[in-house]
């Protein structure tokens, strides 16, 4: 699995740049210096397990939690409980449904449409906008108790984006929703990334992080322990991508070809075949590959292992993600 | 404060979604506003009591009684009490115990002369164990009427020991009926029967209104706790809008609700039901200090609970509470006097004295500023503490 690239962080101005974060609950420690700054258009992951210090920090540079220490900026403005103007930057996905049960998904997206300035016919416009994203036009009418897990959630996205935010923040929007609708709001976050919007998302599952996220910060226990693209982490704690290659013929005399490769770090033979270290798996595989054909090797099969984030959490804190 | 209104509107929608709020609001008030007044004895909204008077003294302080405030109370005017005749004592004890009489007045033999001799005089009531409220007329009237002739006695005493001398009788019976002209004892019952008695179906609307009143009145701070437990409260703070604006927009959603609640069953009553709640501008103005009162009483005890179930039961608790209390069941009149003080600490005691203060005979605004003035001293003092902790609630620390 591979993320998005990096570029979009790379000198450009950030819509969110949060420093220093601080917030205990009693002698509770629960968000502990963080920082970190999401550009336009780029995706940053806040990736930890549950209890970590995630929705702390989200409810912080929402202006919902009054800090103890740290800054907060969106759009060039400093963002706190009592600055409601600077607020309307930011579009707020919570983790718990946010909806009301009583009204219809239209009623749900008019309400917030007027607490953000939205009136008249440019707040009809939105509605239908993103109703449309999320995909519930025809269900518009309903009653919000009348909807799956999934409907509800992708309604409480579309609350998120009625007014055009310039950063959106998700929080874990996709725990409890079925395989289908989860991909589907995937897809919507990956198409919001891409149209420019600065996204930060949080999630304790690594495989989202991997596919949305151009870069992750790692927390636990209030503090960000590493922060990067997926291959500056897995760097970090000095991991590489492992190649298991099925094959017959001279074993030895193959791997003796192989480790002089460039970004061949080892190979190993053994009953089955060849193991291989490298730096880049994917990369280099067509001609590792050749290489091995050219040394007499007959490959049956190849197994890719690459280094994830969980590996990355686990080095780092001593524990996994979903502990 | 256009977030405010939004608020406000989207909550009423709720409510109007909900049809308990309405059942709440107006149709169990006025269910029982009706099915209590038809259960009353007097039945319609005037009261009147039925008396005999069994005159086993015939002499001139008797007479003075039965012609002077018993008259009065039977005057077509005040239609306040219908005094029969029956033919003896026994019967009349007879007919108060079967409840066709609310109260019988025994006067004694020698009662005459044992007031002008300045010795101890006794009236007895014999009242209907049914007919509370007809009895404590009975009782209110006679015992007026001896505290008159204990006045005027004293007065006599008094001039006749400053003349100094033996006492004249002639001249003691002219001091006596001087004193007698110079009191006024019929303003007193005037007063009791015309500005403090309800009908039965003006009371049970106005005190089945205000008792109801408490539990829509509530709906406003207990949403904000709704909004808490349904995760939408964070959305509203995270909204471009200042915490207050939330708060506010519950207040005024509540406020609506309880108003219009008000105003529904103050007509309806008086279209359907014959109610008599006077002055129309003194009304509304009660009815705006009782939903005063009764949301900052419910907003005060809503932001003491941690949960919408617990405010949801100690908001219930005070409303059938400050309902007894306040005499919103049955009149205060009946009660201990303390229980008469302590009701003056609860909005509906000032909202029924109030209405009743307003009475049939059309008595304006002026006759009804104390009440005015302590539902909204009670709603703004507690209106106050209960916004600075909604106001807290909004936003977590």
């Amino acid at each position: 699995m591979t993320m998005p690239g990096s570029g979009a962080s790379q000198g450009a101005t950030p819509v969110l740049e949060c420093r220093d974060l601080r917030k205990s609950f009693g002698d509770r420690v629960a968000v502990d210096r963080v920082g970190f700054s999401i550009a336009a258009g780029e995706t940053y992951g806040l990736l930890g397990p549950n209890g970590a210090g995630k929705t702390t920090c989200i409810s912080m540079i929402c202006g919902i939690l009054a800090r103890d220490g740290g800054t907060v900026t969106v759009a060039g403005a400093p963002v706190d409980v009592g600055t409601p103007a600077a607020k309307a930057a930011i579009g707020y996905v919570p983790q718990d449904l946010a909806i009301y049960p009583d009204l219809t998904a239209r009623e749900n997206l008019a309400f917030f449409a007027r607490l953000y300035g939205l009136t008249g016919a440019d707040a009809r416009a939105r509605i239908t906008d993103v109703l449309e994203v999320v995909g519930l036009t025809d269900r518009a009418g309903d009653r919000t108790d009348q909807y799956s897990g999934g409907m509800k959630r992708r309604l409480n996205i579309a609350i998120g984006l009625l007014h055009r935010p310039q950063l959106l923040v998700l929080d874990e929007p996709t725990v409890g929703v079925d395989p289908q609708s989860r991909n589907a709001i995937l897809e919507s976050v990956e198409a919001l990334g891409r149209e420019g919007m600065a996204i930060l998302y949080t999630t304790h599952y690594m495989e989202e992080a991997e596919r949305l996220c151009h870069r992750v910060g790692i927390i636990d226990t209030g503090k960000i322990r590493a922060e990067g693209t997926r291959r500056e982490l897995v760097a970090l704690i000095g991991q590489r991508d492992k190649v298991k290659l099925s094959a017959t013929g001279d074993l030895g005399a193959a791997a003796e070809a192989l480790v002089r490769e460039p970004g061949v770090a080892d190979a190993t033979a053994n009953e089955s075949g060849l193991e291989l270290i490298v730096d880049d798996a994917r990369g280099s595989l067509p001609r590792l590959l050749q290489t091995a054909a050219d040394a007499g090797l007959a490959v049956t099969t190849v197994e890719v292992v690459e280094p994830d984030l969980e590996s990355v959490f686990l080095h780092l804190t001593g524990r996994a993600l979903r502990d | 404060m256009r977030a405010a209104l939004a608020i406000a509107a989207k909550d009423l929608r709720q409510r109007m979604r909900d049809r308990s709020a309405i059942v709440m609001a107006v149709i169990a008030p006025f269910a029982l506003a009706a099915v209590f007044s038809v259960l009353m004895p007097s039945g319609g909204n005037e009261f009147t009591a039925r008396y005999v008077i069994i005159d086993d003294d015939g002499g001139p302080i008797a007479t003075a009684f039965i012609d002077g405030p018993m008259a009065a109370l039977a005057d077509p005017e005040t239609g306040m009490a219908e005094l029969v005749e029956v033919a003896s004592e026994a019967e009349a004890r007879e007919q108060v115990e079967a409840g066709e009489l609310d109260a019988a007045v025994l006067i004694p033999e020698g009662f005459s002369d044992a007031v002008l001799a300045g010795g101890g005089a006794e009236l007895t009531i014999v009242g209907n164990a049914d007919a509370t409220l007809g009895t404590e007329v009975a009782r209110a009237v006679s015992t007026a009427f001896m505290d008159e002739l204990a006045s005027i006695r004293l007065s006599v005493a008094a001039v006749l020991h400053a003349e100094g001398g033996t006492p004249d009788p002639a001249h003691a019976a002219e001091l006596a009926e001087r004193a007698q002209l110079a009191t006024a004892p019929l303003t007193l019952v005037g007063a009791l029967a015309d500005s403090r008695q309800l009908g039965a179906t003006t009371f049970y609307a106005a005190s089945m209104a205000i008792f109801f009143l408490f539990f829509t009145a509530q709906f406003g701070a207990l949403s904000l706790l709704g909004e808490r437990r349904g995760g939408t409260l964070p959305r509203l703070v995270a909204a471009p809008i200042a915490p207050w604006t939330i708060v506010a927009g519950k207040a005024l959603g509540s406020f609506v609700l309880a108003a219009v609640s008000m105003a529904v069953l103050v007509v309806s009553s008086t279209l359907l039901l014959g109610a008599s709640w006077g002055d129309p501008l003194a009304v509304a103005i009660l009815v705006l200090g009782a939903v005063v009162a009764a949301m900052g009483l419910t907003a005060l005890i809503t932001t003491l609970s941690r949960t919408e179930e617990q405010a949801g039961a100690w908001n219930s608790i005070a409303a059938v509470t400050l309902a007894i209390l306040g005499g919103a069941f049955f009149p205060l009149a009946r009660g201990p006097e303390i229980l008469q003080q302590v009701s003056l600490l609860t909005p509906h005691s000032w909202f029924l004295r109030g209405i009743s203060d307003l009475g049939p005979a059309g008595t304006g605004i002026e006759t009804v500023l104390p009440s005015i003035g302590a539902l909204f001293a009670i709603g703004l003092v507690t209106g106050a503490v209960g916004l600075a902790r909604a106001g807290r609630l909004a936003v977590a620390r």
